[in-house]
């Protein structure tokens, strides 16, 4: 155990450190409004506005004027799935620090409080880590070739990519751009190949430790590095070499180093590969040349068609004389004769297609195109011009996952998040994948931005258009279980409007057969869920009024016919005395009658009541009821 | 209330990919069949992966992944069937079916040349197909990940592997045959294999190609080790020839060749083995396949090659070191205990240690003793008895020798294995102490003696050490280590009274060896024998100062040099030779100025230690007699008188005084020196027999001149003596250590058997005072145990103690006990 005085030691230390500006605060204040908004949705488990300021960019973990960081505030309210949320985002909740700690024992139960120990950060990895370990695999992978310049040294060569070493050092961006066809670079005799190694290791994202051997040869190395990374234009380099602290200096380091290679790498593919991305009509696509030596040693071409059925007129039309002016680097590059034909004066605009020049080392993060580039396909082969690869997706798709791929970043709104999901699950990404279905559940739920436990009447804007079902089918085909969860828990908010669409029983078909697909048992998944929620969502608002004695009339006035489904968690103990859920299959099913009776007692006491809380305590069991009619329609329980 | 929400709605996905429109399952299967057409012909470098992926991925993703599956196996099935399996029957030629039936009707190069070409066909159809699934489970990876998965399937691949195995592997190598290809293939490696064996060339990559194949595929639907093809098809077979090729040719060979040559053989056969498990077969039958050449060439054999008449025997009587340390690795392979090198290696040195005890008798007993003539004393005796010791000192060496020998093998050819040492001193000591040869005690202590005096002289401290070191080798081996102790005792009180030892320092190091070996109860006496000769060293100073301080300075004084033995620890009664009885009763007439001499030392140690008695044993004296002859004229005419110091025993110096008091050519009767010296007859007979009879030292005349003496013969003084040194030695017979004759050699045994008596006695006794009670089984067991060190008791003689214990009342019997059991009597 550590004594108190111990800790205040620690923490003092750590705030001169602070203040010295040797150590950078995790947790700094802010004071800015869109935190605030932030930290109050946090306390709410506004599981959108959340979302949305994330991807906005505000802090996750910086701290309010209570010294209180987000992740705080949603496990204190007991806020799971923002709580998640953060932490997938980036929330920081390690042991053994103060706010770490204090997380952990704010956590309103245990449920967030194992939530918050899985993402410890000893286990947890950076979340730009598969990134970095990527780059710095390329320096050893042999197979499919990427490579596209050779560094040679006296003892050895070190097959390296173009791209990158631009992307990552100044000196070789320049070196690159006046000659972009060089194949092999000679170093100078005069630096150790060790050094040389670390330098690019350094350039590929991984790791570089001081370890350098002992006496004269560590000094010979580092001599060496010393005089490559001013050569090279990466003199950060160097400190980082040198400078090794404790444990969590070490690590601050190596995240911001990543940071910044990721900025870097991000900039470069913004300048380079976005910006030459060529539209031309669909059917002349295929007579795009591009030769293999170009300025951005882009070794293949991708393409992403418009929607067909777009008559309007395409969009992105305007950008197309800047694609050729922005062809700074790509001197001598024939784009080949179609560019010129495709005129904007054409009326009725043909479908078009975008061409994105990319890098095959960065497509292989893609188990797919791993597979596309190691087989003996038409794809692997070199060939004079590059190939295009078509992908079945919309530029902006593509662009999406392009940049998920060299950027990890992944930020991308709602109207094409369920494409992205698709294209991740084409393409075998899986990260990108569990992204899109946490924007599609966190942002899905349309304008009612509000806390849904304020609207338990299920309100609903006439405009809201999420196709509900969609996203369910979605879910389902790409085996992602959270977008079914968001979907039962979409509908069971709005059942009211959804119970007797007939797509709705539809999908309910659906559901029952994917179970009975996989094992014989009674349940319906979707509809298990969906009367979870549904218990949710009434139960809250019960408990709110702290009325429970006149819920209890309510079930005294139809006894046995409130039996509530139990929640399967255990922060919630309001229905301790409520049968097990695995009864209520059969133990519902009896009561239907009586329950659709009671639909009909609601409209008779509708006048005299006039409550809210007993039309809602009426409506939750007039819910309940079409759920199992629907079922025995459906033929499901039988 | 946010703003901007509502902005971005969530749109459907595009009708393209996901839309109802519906997919054209029977189209989409088109496009993919006729491209997996091209990639089994190989064209596939003009489809688009894209393309391909795209169209399976659609078909998945409308839930026909479960036509999709179907269709592929049925697809492959019927390529497999259709094409892949007609190649192969192509392949058949009927050289290669007809040697699958056994039926040698062709030749080995056509029967080779056939299988070879069979070989890479099916090879080459497997490779291909091996691609091809690569390419197509590339293709139709989302139907692997998602479909296979979800439903709990094969992968593709796996799947298409089970289809060749099925379709090509196991089908009839011919229409109507009975023989599929993989028995077929089987078939054909093992007659490869055979004719490697044999000696031919092979190809070794093709055979490893196709076991890469039989490794590849399994036999069930589980990928499990034990049910790759090759271990479930192949391996079996492939063993079960190998026995057979093994016993008929381990049986040749013991037939035509030696053991020898056998081993070598036997080995070349091993490492071939190992080299074809990893060229041309597989790894893991590397043990399995060792263990069969080692079963039938090695377990199954190894008795008869080690008793072949070229083998253990020979090699070792021929010091084959090389073969025997072949016979020795090839029987570890088998044996960790070496059961059957050990049997003949033991059995080979008892009986090379019985040829060596029976020479040494046979050497001992080569003259006919004449003893039923003599007295036992005749020369003739003497001369067996030195031939003996010669014997013993043969034995003795030749014993090392085999020792060095066998050490030798074992070092050199048994890898210094521990189990063979063992069993190496176990059979060592069986021959040493085997009942038919109980002189292995005396001949060690005999061979001490010999180094001792005279072997060691001139040697360096290194080969010193060795010969003390052999010497204690062969103690180990003794068993009855109490008679050793009796003869070293008597050896070495010899040593120490005649002054025969050439080194004090080697003799000490020779005990304290023995002290490390055999325990300090071992060496106490022998210890107490050398600290008796150091005190009496330093009492013979004393008296020397003694005397001189008395001031009589006396020039005719004689000196005395005495050495005082306590009569326990040293074996006195076997130093006078025989009639002891008769020499402790009757004193030596000593002559007066000796007698004086005599009495002033026992004054003297008579103040010093009071309460002792001195016995003097004069039979183990010696004494430097200055003896002057008359002129008497030489060869060379000069005349002058010789002065001779003369070394003589006591009672020779006894003897020699007698003629001082009597006139030159007065001659004395053996009575009257027996009546005036009170010596002993045996004694004298011998002494005189020195003096008067042996040539060099005759300084008696006796009449008659005979060798024998008789009590009538008369000495006189021979003033001619002619002496060519200066000093003489006068040696009496039988004065060195040499073997017993049979009768000591009862003597000493019957001592020994008495002294034996008095230690069970007390090892029984101290058993009884400890146990208080005891059944006789265990009182035997454990008086046995605790003797074990000293000497193994017979059991009828510890019997006869303790019968003797129960008369002398020390133990009982207890009455009605249901074993018999002793009492201790307090």
């Amino acid at each position: 155990m550590v004594n108190k005085h111990e800790i205040e030691a620690a923490l003092h230390a750590e705030s001169q450190a602070i203040s010295a500006g040797r150590l950078k605060e995790d947790n700094p204040l802010d004071l800015s409004d869109d935190f605030r908004i932030f930290c109050e949705a946090c306390r709410r488990g506004d599981l959108k506005i959340c979302q949305e300021l994330i991807m906005k960019g505000v802090n996750i973990n910086a701290r309010d004027r209570f010294d209180y960081t987000p992740l705080i505030l949603a496990s204190l309210c007991g806020q799971f799935e923002v709580a998640q949320l953060l932490l997938e985002s980036g929330a920081l909740c390690e042991r053994d620090t103060f706010q770490g700690e204090r997380c952990l024992y704010n956590a309103l139960n245990d449920r967030i409080r194992n939530l918050l120990l899985s993402y410890d950060y000893a286990k947890s990895t950076d979340p730009l880590q598969p990134l970095a370990a990527h780059i710095t695999s390329l320096l050893t992978r042999d197979h499919p070739k990427t490579t596209d310049i050779t560094l040679v040294t006296p003892t050895e060569s070190f097959r390296l990519h173009k791209f990158v070493l631009s992307a990552r050092s100044p000196y070789f961006a320049k070196k690159l751009a006046t000659a972009p066809d060089t194949t092999s670079w000679k170093l100078s005799n005069s630096i150790p190949t060790e050094s040389l190694h670390l330098a690019l290791r350094y350039l590929y994202f991984s790791e570089v430790s001081a370890d350098l051997g002992d006496g004269e040869e560590e000094q010979i190395i580092l001599t060496g590095i010393d005089k490559i990374s001013r050569q090279l234009e990466i003199e950060r380099m160097f400190e980082s070499i040198l400078e090794s602290g404790d444990r969590r200096l070490t690590r601050q380091r190596r995240t911001d180093e990543v940071n910044r290679g990721r900025d870097q790498l991000n900039e470069w593919f913004q300048n380079n590969v976005m910006k030459n991305k060529i539209v031309v009509d669909t059917e002349k696509a295929h007579d795009v040349h591009w030769d293999r030596n170009n300025g951005i040693f882009a070794d293949v071409l991708l393409r992403a068609d418009d929607e067909p059925q777009e008559e309007t007129q395409v969009e992105i039309q305007p950008q197309d004389p800047l694609v050729r002016t922005t062809s700074g680097p790509l001197n001598g590059i024939p784009i080949g004769p179609l560019a010129k034909s495709r005129s904007p004066s054409r009326h009725r605009s043909p479908q078009k297609s975008t061409l994105y020049p990319v890098h095959r080392a960065m497509l292989l993060r893609s188990e797919y195109f791993l597979t596309m580039f190691s087989s003996s396909f038409r794809e692997a082969q070199e060939t004079q011009h590059l190939q295009i690869i078509k992908l079945d997706c919309t530029p902006a798709v593509l662009e999406v996952i392009l940049t998920f791929l060299y950027t990890e970043r992944a930020d991308f709104g709602l109207d094409v998040a369920i494409d992205v999901l698709f294209m991740a699950d084409l393409l075998f990404i899986e990260k990108l994948k569990q992204r899109a279905a946490m924007i599609i559940s966190t942002l899905g739920n349309g304008s009612t931005s509000a806390v849904e436990s304020e609207n338990p009447r299920g309100a609903t804007d006439a405009e809201n258009a999420l196709d509900v079902y969609e996203v369910v089918r979605a879910g389902w085909d790409t085996r992602v279980h959270r977008l079914e969860e968001f979907g039962a828990r979409y509908i069971a908010y709005r059942l009211e409007r959804y119970i007797d669409e007939e797509e709705f029983a539809e999908l309910v078909r659906e559901s029952a057969n994917r179970i009975k697909a996989r094992q014989e048992t009674d349940t319906v998944e979707l509809i298990d869920d969906i009367r979870y929620y549904l218990s949710d969502r009434f139960r809250l608002r019960f408990e709110d009024s702290g009325l429970e004695e006149m819920m209890e009339e309510n079930i005294n006035e139809d006894p046995a016919e409130l039996p509530e489904p139990l929640p399967e968690d255990e922060g919630v103990d309001i229905s301790s005395n409520s049968p097990p859920k695995q009864t209520t299959d059969e133990f519902l099913f009896p009561d239907i009658e009586s329950q659709l009776r009671g639909g009909a007692v609601r409209t008779l006491d509708g006048e005299v009541a006039g409550d809210e809380f007993a039309q809602d305590a009426m409506n939750y069991q007039i819910l309940l009821g079409k759920i199992d009619a629907l079922l025995a329609r459906l033929e499901l329980d039988a | 209330m946010i703003a901007g929400r509502g902005r971005s709605k969530i749109r459907p996905p595009r009708r393209g990919i996901h839309g109802g429109e519906e997919i054209d399952f029977e189209q989409t299967w088109k496009i993919i069949a006729s491209a997996f057409n091209e990639i089994h012909t190989k064209n596939a470098s003009k489809l688009s992966y894209e393309e391909l992926y795209r169209h399976a991925y659609r078909i998945v993703l409308k839930k026909k992944g479960e036509d999709l599956y179907k269709r592929v196996r049925d697809f492959e099935h019927d390529w497999l069937t259709t094409q892949v399996r007609l190649r192969i029957q192509d392949l058949l030629s009927p050289n290669l079916l007809i040697s699958s039936q056994a039926i040698g009707g062709t030749t080995t190069n056509e029967r080779r040349f056939a299988g070879e070409k069979f070989m890479k066909g099916l090879k080459d159809a497997y490779m291909d197909h091996h691609v091809c699934m690569g390419m197509l489970a590339d293709v139709l990876m989302y139907m692997d990940r998602v479909y296979c998965q979800d439903t709990h399937r094969l992968s593709i691949y796996n799947s298409a592997m089970i289809l060749f195995r099925d379709d090509i592997l196991n089908a009839f190598s011919q229409d109507g045959d009975s023989i599929s290809v993989l028995e077929l293939l089987n078939h054909v490696i093992l007659e490869q294999i055979r004719m490697e064996r044999d000696g031919d060339v092979i190809d070794k990559h093709m055979i490893k190609d196709c076991v890469y194949m039989l490794e590849g595929l399994y036999e069930g639907q589980m990928d499990t080790a034990e049910s790759r093809l090759y271990v479930a098809s192949f391996e079996g077979s492939f063993l079960e020839t190998s026995r057979d090729f093994y016993r008929a040719e381990s049986e040749l060979l013991l037939r035509e060749s030696d053991a020898g040559a056998y081993c070598r053989h036997t080995r070349r056969r091993i490492v071939e083995e190992q080299d074809r498990c990893r060229s041309t077969l597989a790894e893991s039958t590397t043990p399995k396949i060792e263990k069969v050449v080692e079963d039938e060439l090695i377990k199954n054999r190894i008795r008869e090659l080690i008793e072949m008449e070229s083998g253990v025997r020979f090699m070792i009587d021929n010091d084959r070191m090389e073969e025997l340390s072949l016979v020795y690795e090839l029987n570890a392979r088998v044996d960790p205990k070496k059961t059957e090198l050990m049997r003949a290696m033991q059995k080979r040195v008892v009986e090379m240690g019985t040829e060596v005890n029976n020479a040494a008798i046979a050497a001992s007993q080569a003259p006919p003793p004449s003893e039923g003539a003599d007295k036992g004393k005749g020369p003739a005796l003497e001369k067996s008895l030195n031939q003996q010791t010669v014997a013993a000192i043969k034995w003795v060496e030749d014993v090392l020798q085999l020792k060095d020998k066998f050490d030798l093998i074992w070092k050199n050819a048994f890898n210094s294995d521990n189990a063979l040492q063992t069993a190496l001193t176990r059979s060592f000591a069986d021959f040493i102490n085997a009942s038919s040869f109980p002189r292995s005690s005396e001949y060690i202590s005999l061979f001490i003696d010999e180094n001792m005096k005279k072997g060691i002289r001139g040697k360096t401290e290194n080969e010193i050490d060795m010969v003390l070191e052999k010497a204690i080798v062969l103690l180990r081996y003794v068993q009855d280590k109490d008679l050793f102790e009796r003869y070293y005792k008597k050896h070495l009180c010899r040593r120490l009274l005649m002054n025969k030892s050439i080194s004090n320092d080697v003799e000490k190091q020779m005990i304290s060896r023995m002290k490390i070996e055999l325990g300090n109860n071992f060496t106490m006496k022998l210890e107490a024998m050398f600290k008796d000769m150091t005190i009496s060293e330093e009492l013979t100073s004393g008296y020397k100062g003694h005397v001189a301080q008395l001031g009589d300075a006396d020039p005719k004084r004689i000196e005395l040099a005495i050495n005082v033995l306590t009569s326990m620890t040293w074996p006195l009664e076997s130093m006078g030779g025989s009639g002891d009885e008769e020499g402790k009763t009757l004193k030596c007439i000593f002559p007066p100025a000796i007698d004086r001499i005599k009495r002033g030392f026992e004054k003297y140690y008579g103040e010093k230690h009071s309460g002792r008695q001195l016995t003097w044993l004069a039979a183990m004296g010696s004494a430097d007699v200055r003896a002057v002859f008359p002129k008497v004229p030489g060869k060379e005419g000069t005349q002058k008188e010789r002065r001779h110091e003369l070394n003589v025993s006591t009672y020779g110096m006894v003897i020699l005084l007698l003629f001082n008091e009597v006139s030159a050519d007065v001659s004395l009767t053996f009575e009257d020196i027996q009546a005036q010296t009170n010596i002993p007859v045996s004694d004298l007979v011998r002494n005189l027999q020195s003096l008067a009879v042996a040539p060099k030292t005759r300084i008696l005349v006796k009449e008659p001149m005979s060798k024998d003496v008789k009590p009538t013969d008369r000495f006189s003084f021979n003033a001619g003596f002619m002496g060519k040194f200066h000093r003489i030695k006068v040696g009496v017979v039988s004065n060195g250590n040499k073997v017993e004759s049979d009768r000591e050699r009862k003597e000493t045994e019957k001592k020994n058997d008495d002294s034996r008596g008095f230690c069970i006695e007390a090892a029984v006794v101290r058993i009884m005072k400890q146990r208080k009670e005891l059944s006789h089984q265990q009182l035997v067991a454990e008086t046995l145990n605790q003797l074990a060190p000293q000497f193994k008791p017979e059991v009828t003689m510890i019997k006869k103690r303790i019968e003797s214990l129960i008369e002398r009342e020390y133990l009982e019997r207890i009455e009605g006990a249901k074993v018999d059991s002793y009492r201790y009597l307090a």
